[in-house]
């Protein structure tokens, strides 16, 4: 092979190919336009880029599905970076969530507007104007009203009944869209046939547990694996959560573009039954031009034969 | 401050002058941002068959399929024309081009469902589980 031709790095990027929810650029009822903006992620409390529609209405998650070795044409234009980015519907208790745990320890009841700020992202403060947010705020905090004004406390029981709910939400769909949820369909050289009954429910709950950590702090995750009567496992090889197991092939967060990377180790289907031997020779061949298809989905190293 | 505070806002009103364009999701990277001949070399060279399309893209083979976007999304080409000059002040995104179906490439390899790119369609339904209203 030859060597390596050394990229030069893409630095003057204007340009995004993005597949965004319709509700994202609807802008008719309302007076400020949708936009991008920076909060704290929940999980790793470090920015994150969001984007609420026109209004603060609805928040947004951003996420780049990313593949080395890949650009676009868009008409008659190449564009170089071939990042896909999503724009999808999110529940902003998520984001609200940390600021609530945070004043919860002072045991108080508050006015969550006095909740809900950071010097650091003044951005947060307009979550509460999401339809969602003051309406959903009884998953997560007792609600208390005094006059007009409503208070809130932080519930660590009623967080965990709301997060196990969602945990049973993305069972169904991950079972639904038949995605594969075990640890040893990786590489798509090495496929063996798979039937239903191969996956447990309990394959399918640590799956769910670790997409919904993603946006948890460490703490909280672990309590909801408890709460789910999952015990944590303790072979750190063969059976991380996914959540851990995403961390690793996460590359650092570009400083001036920090979308979320995009990750589908978050979700591979399951293999076809069978593969044609000359679609094994395929895959095999695939391997000199690009990054094989196998390596995005898992973890170097991860992709066991039998 | 950091540039947290800044914001970048879309331009939405630009959605009705975008076009529609075709939009192809390429194996390889191209080192490259600006005009490309796409429809002279690349669509007019395509050959369509049932399952897949095909096409030489630099004496490579590539096979190729259509893919659309999911119900209730759709595929924007975001671009910033005035770049400000620091972190602190707000940009904004014009819609310039708009999609609602890609054809996404593979180098050699048939495309079929366990393709990344098909995979990440599956997205916006799991997410929808993931962030979609709970019930008491």
């Amino acid at each position: 092979m030859a060597t390596k031709k050394k990229r030069t790095p893409n630095v003057q990027n204007n340009s995004w190919v993005v597949i965004a929810a319709d509700s994202s650029i609807d802008s008719q009822k309302h007076e400020s336009e949708p936009a991008f903006v920076r909060l704290r992620n929940p999980s790793t409390d470090a920015t994150s880029l969001y984007m609420l529609s026109s209004g603060d209405v609805q928040l947004f998650e951003v996420k780049a599905f990313e593949e080395d070795f890949h650009s676009w044409f868009v008409g008659q234009t190449v564009q170089r970076d071939g990042r896909l980015l999503f724009v999808t519907p999110m529940d902003p208790l998520y984001l609200m969530m940390p600021y609530l745990i945070k004043s919860g320890k002072e045991g108080k009841f508050q006015p969550v507007d006095q909740v809900v700020v950071d010097e650091e992202f003044p951005a947060c403060s307009r979550l509460l104007r999401c339809t969602r947010s003051l309406a959903s705020l009884h998953h997560i905090a007792e609600e208390k009203e005094v006059g007009k004004q409503r208070f809130h406390r932080y519930s660590h029981e009623k967080t965990m009944t709301w997060l196990k709910k969602k945990v049973e939400r993305a069972v169904c769909v991950l079972k639904a869209r038949n995605i594969s949820v075990g640890e040893r369909v990786k590489s798509r050289t090495y496929i063996r046939v798979k039937s239903e009954s191969d996956y447990h429910d309990e394959d399918y709950l640590r799956y769910a547990h670790g997409l919904i950590s993603e946006y948890l702090s460490e703490d909280l995750s672990k309590a909801l694996l408890k709460h789910l009567q999952l015990p944590e496992l303790t072979s750190p090889k063969e059976s991380e959560p996914p959540s851990k197991k995403r961390k690793l092939s996460d590359k650092p967060v570009e400083a001036e573009e920090d979308y979320t990377k995009f990750n589908s180790a978050d979700f591979a289907r399951k293999p076809p039954k069978k593969m044609t031997a000359a679609q094994k020779s395929l895959a095999k061949a695939d391997k000199t031009g690009m990054k094989t298809m196998s390596s995005f989905f898992s973890p170097k190293a991860k992709a066991e034969k039998k | 401050m950091s540039g947290n505070t800044s914001v970048t806002r879309v331009d939405v009103s630009s959605v009705a002058q975008a076009q529609r364009v075709p939009v192809h999701f390429l194996p390889c990277e191209i080192e490259h941002n600006g005009p490309a001949q796409v429809s002279e070399y690349l669509t007019t060279t395509t050959k369509d068959c049932k399952l897949e399309k095909t096409v030489s893209f630099r004496g490579r083979g590539l096979k190729g399929q259509e893919l659309s976007c999911p119900q209730g999304y759709t595929g924007l080409v975001l671009k910033e024309t005035n770049k400000p000059s620091s972190d602190h002040e707000d940009r904004t995104l014009r819609v310039s081009s708009v999609f609602d179906k890609l054809t996404y490439w593979n180098l050699e390899t048939p495309p079929n469902s366990d393709d990344t790119v098909v995979m990440a369609m599956d997205w916006p339904e799991l997410a929808e589980a993931i962030h979609g209203p709970v019930e008491d």
